[in-house]
This record gives structure tokens, C-alpha cells and sequence, in this order.
């Protein structure tokens, strides 16, 4: 159901839940979010894909809790960390949705019916299409350089550090060479011919989209208005006591 | 020097790239292994070196399972250059990419500039070895890539695709010089598609299809087997295409042979000449 949203009315989405994150700092209010955000992430079945995504978050996580622990000047320097992490963990769920619901076809035609030309959309969607292809070729860099006896593994920290080289150097090459030629080819297949591009699929905004796209704003309005007139109330401001 | 027994292998369990090879080459042998695309043959030559470890079945190397061996280790004896020399090539210039596998590899700095030289020398490339790989041309890239690892004179060295992107000449030289490190005593593998040049310079053959061997002789025998040709998507080579239209016509020409020479003595004893 979320997965056939407009991806623009999802993005709108996002933004708010975003913004209404970075507007709060205190452990209730963020937990509130999160509370909101995770029933969506699960109506979207992508309950597993966001918590490998949050595992990967969680040694940054670690380290504010203890970092911000240690140097804070506030009162309560661990509960204000924490509400950092879960500040952080916030901002991250809300574009999760997005991302985790929205093709990347589908994003690039969303960037351009918003008005953005099409071949930076195009671009970016580019972009994201050979992040595994990189992966692949890593490997093989790998490969070839371990068979004339480059030991990748080995040694202390500062000759592992310089053990990139041989794998970095030839990876841009590699891509800048691949980009040329698949420049050429889709040149030499005509793109950018037209000025007018016409699109097989185009997005729809429909009901649904208003409606998600009307409650989003409408929550960033009243968040924004409590945010600036009105006092949290004091159980909302609850506190560990450390 | 290779024994390869039983060896089956498949990336993520999914694809199975090779399904119960055994082979044995022996030291001082010249070898070519052909295939179809997708027949195994590049995963069967990462073997040699350790790159990849069988999932069943063993590989030794000099009588020493390579299960037990680090790749570099492994790659002081068997010298593995891929298809790719992009992959390989990262320094500013074809001296020091020479180098610097030299070094890797733990050789004398006398010996390292000695060896380069020779290398450079041998590979037509003396005249580039200041320049940058990156200015250089597909083909000649290759030839660097191929020089970073012939120079380290490995006891086993296999080629992946080495003729590609290169012209008569090259090959030519390429032949001579596999030749040269051939009749030192080493092992030559060539992985390819290139069935005249198989022909011309190499005595046995190993054909591989869908992760098999399929045949495994002398590259005569192996390469005039219909069911071997059609396997591999080879096309014959001319010279055999050219002996048996001559073999339709007349009586008592072999199909078997392949050389230039032997076809110019049949043609000359069916017009009987000389």
C-alpha cells in the first residue's frame, strides 16, 4: 500500500517526520516519533530491510552515546546522548520509508515531474545503478592484484592503509573509462536528441497522495506552532536522572 | 605440477561454474584451455593460484594441497594475469608497475631493475616504459599487465584471454616469449578463444564446456572432434575446414592434420608434383 504512493507525497512525508525529529530534543517526544514511524516501516514490509539498515547505524550510534556522555556540559550529559541517538535514529527511519519504498526509476521520474532536468535525474539514478557493478569490480581489482602477490591482508595498520592504492587507483580508472564509453553509447543511441522527452510510465498523484500529503503538512504546522508558542508539558520533558 | 582432483565450485551456491573437474598438467607443459562463454574456464585458472578454493575436491600445487596455502604464497609459484589489465595497472608509469610486483614479491633491487629491463625488452615495450599505462592502448595496456606478472618468471604461468585486442605481430612475439619461458622449464596455461593461435603454438588442449572437461589430448585430436567444436562454439580453423573440402574430393587425405606445411604436401602430392 505505501509502495504504490506517489513518491513525491512520500518525500513530503519524510520531510516532516524529519523535521518534526530535529525540532525536539528530549527522549519522550523522539520516542513518540519513532513510535509512529515503525508501524509505517511495517506496513511497508520493510520491517527487516530498516533494522540491517539500523545494525549498520548502530556503531555510530555507540559512539555518540559515549562520546556526547563524556563531554556534555548538561545537566543530564546521558540522557541528553540518547536523545541525540534517538534524534539521529529518528531522521534515519523517516528517510528509510522512502528510500526503502521508492524505485529508483521511480524517484528519477518524481525529480523530474518536480521540475528537475531530466539528465541530472538521470544521472542520479545512473549513480545508483552501479553501486553493486563497483562492488563486482572491486573484487576483481582484488583478485588481480593478490595474483602478483599484493598481500591485502597482512601487515600492520599503516601498510594495510597503503594496501588501498593498488585496489583505489585502478577502481576510478576503471569507472572513469566506463563512464566515457557509456557516455558514447547512449549519445550514439540518441539520447538528448529531443528537448521534449516523452516517458512511458508517468507518475499519478492521487487521492490518497492529497490526503498523506495535506496530513503531513498539516502535523508540520501544528508541531511548528507547539514548538514555538506553546510549553512542553513537564511529563514530556521526563528525563533519566544521569 | 597442477593435479586438480574432483574440484567442483559455484559462486553463492547459485551458479555452479564448475561441476567435478580433474586435470593434471605436469611441469614444462604448454597447455590451452578452451570453452564457450561461461564454461568455467576463468574460475577453473583461479584455482591455480588460490583465488579460489574448491567447495569439493582438492588442488595441488607442487604436491601441496592448496587449501593450505596463503595466494601469495602460491603466487610466487603460478603466475595468474587476467583479462582485464585495467584491473591491474595503477602506477605512472610501465617500469614501475614492473616494479612494483617485483617488490611485492620480495626480489633484490639489482635484480628487480635486471629482470624489468629484460621484461620491457622482451614484450616490445622498451620504448614505453616511462610513459603512463593509462595514455597507452588497449592492447598494450594488456601487454603491461602481462609483463607485471611474466617478470616475477613464475614456474607456472597462466593467461587469461592474452591475445585479445592484440595484432598478428604481437601475438607472434607473445608466442615466442611463452615459448622461451616454456623451453626454461615452466608451465604455460592459456586460457582462450583463439583457436589458430591454440593451433599454431600449442601442443595439448583442454576443452570445457557447461564446468566439465569434454576432451583433453593433443590439440590436433581434440580440435577435429566435431562434438568438441560445436560444444565450445568454436568454428574450425581454416586449415582444417580447407582439408576436409580437399578430403571430399579426393581419396586418401587425413582429416586430422592442421598445419600449413602439411596441407601445401597433400595438395602438391594430389597434383602430383615434385
Amino acid at each position: 500500500m505505501i509502495h504504490r504512493l506517489d513518491p513525491r507525497s512520500k518525500l513530503v512525508m519524510s520531510i516532516m517526520f524529519a523535521t518534526v525529529s530535529i525540532m525536539f530534543l528530549s527522549i519522550i517526544p523522539l520516542l513518540i516519533i519513532l513510535a509512529s514511524l515503525i508501524p509505517i516501516i511495517i506496513a511497508a514490509k520493510s520491517f527487516r530491510r530498516w533494522l540491517r539498515s539500523m545494525r549498520g547505524l548502530s556503531v555510530l550510534i555507540v559512539f555518540i552515546l559515549i562520546i556526547n556522555t563524556l563531554i556534555s556540559t548538561t545537566e543530564n550529559p546521558f540522557s541528553h546522548s540518547l536523545a541525540l541517538a534517538l534524534r539521529l535514529i529518528c531522521i534515519m527511519t523517516s528517510f528509510s520509508v522512502f528510500f526503502l519504498t521508492v524505485h529508483p526509476d521511480e524517484l528519477s521520474q518524481a525529480m523530474i515531474q518536480m521540475g528537475i532536468r531530466f539528465e541530472f535525474a538521470f544521472a542520479m539514478s545512473m549513480a545508483m545503478r552501479y553501486v553493486p557493478t563497483l562492488g563486482y569490480e572491486a573484487y576483481a581489482i582484488m583478485d588481480a592484484q593478490r595474483a602478483r602477490g599484493v598481500e591485502l591482508d597482512k601487515g600492520n595498520l599503516l601498510k594495510r592503509i597503503r594496501n588501498i592504492v593498488p585496489i583505489i587507483v585502478p577502481l576510478i580508472i576503471v569507472s572513469i573509462r566506463r563512464a566515457l564509453s557509456i557516455a558514447e553509447s547512449m549519445e550514439s543511441r540518441g539520447f538528448g536528441a529531443t528537448d521534449d522527452r516523452t516517458y512511458l510510465e508517468e507518475l499519478v498523484f492521487r487521492k490518497q497522495d492529497w490526503a498523506l500529503t495535506i496530513l503531513s503538512i498539516g502535523i508540520l504546522l501544528i508541531m511548528i506552532y507547539a514548538h514555538l508558542f506553546l510549553a512542553m508539558p513537564q511529563w514530556m520533558l521526563w528525563d533519566l536522572p544521569f | 605440477m597442477i593435479i586438480l582432483d574432483n574440484v567442483h565450485y559455484s559462486y553463492d551456491g547459485i551458479y555452479t561454474a564448475l561441476r567435478g573437474v580433474s586435470l593434471q598438467i605436469d611441469a614444462g607443459e604448454l597447455v590451452a584451455i578452451m570453452g564457450n562463454n561461461g564454461a568455467g574456464k576463468t574460475t577453473l585458472i583461479k584455482h591455480f593460484n588460490g583465488l579460489l578454493r574448491p567447495q569439493k575436491g582438492h588442488v595441488f600445487i607442487k604436491g601441496q594441497d592448496t587449501a593450505k596455502m596463503s595466494v601469495a604464497e602460491i603466487s610466487r609459484i603460478v603466475g595468474l594475469v587476467f583479462q582485464n589489465p585495467d584491473h591491474q595497472l595503477f602506477l605512472e608509469s610501465c617500469r614501475k608497475e614492473v616494479e612494483f610486483s617485483l617488490k611485492s614479491l620480495g626480489y633484490p633491487s639489482n635484480e628487480i631493475t635486471e629482470r624489468c629491463n629484460t621484461t620491457l625488452e622482451r614484450l616490445g615495450l622498451a620504448d614505453l616504459a616511462e610513459r603512463s599505462p593509462f595514455t597507452l592502448s588497449g592492447g598494450e595496456r594488456k601487454r603491461v599487465a602481462l609483463a607485471s606478472v611474466l617478470a616475477t618468471g613464475p614456474q607456472v604461468l597462466a593467461l587469461d584471454e592474452p591475445t585479445i585486442g592484440q595484432d598478428a605481430r604481437q601475438k607472434e612475439r607473445l608466442a615466442e616469449m611463452l615459448f622461451e619461458m616454456n623451453r626454461e622449464g615452466r608451465t604455460v596455461i592459456v586460457v582462450t578463444h583463439d583457436i589458430e593461435f591454440v593451433i599454431n603454438y600449442f601442443p595439448r588442449t583442454i576443452a570445457m564446456s557447461d564446468g566439465r572437461i569434454i576432451a583433453d589430448g593433443p590439440t590436433t585430436s581434440v580440435l577435429s572432434n566435431d562434438d568438441v567444436i560445436q560444444k565450445c562454439s568454436l568454428t574450425y580453423p581454416q586449415m582444417t575446414q580447407a582439408v576436409r573440402a580437399l578430403s571430399e574430393m579426393f581419396d586418401g587425405v587425413s582429416v586430422r592434420q592442421t598445419s600449413v606445411n602439411d596441407i601445401v604436401e597433400t595438395i602438391i602430392k594430389i597434383v602430383g608434383g615434385r
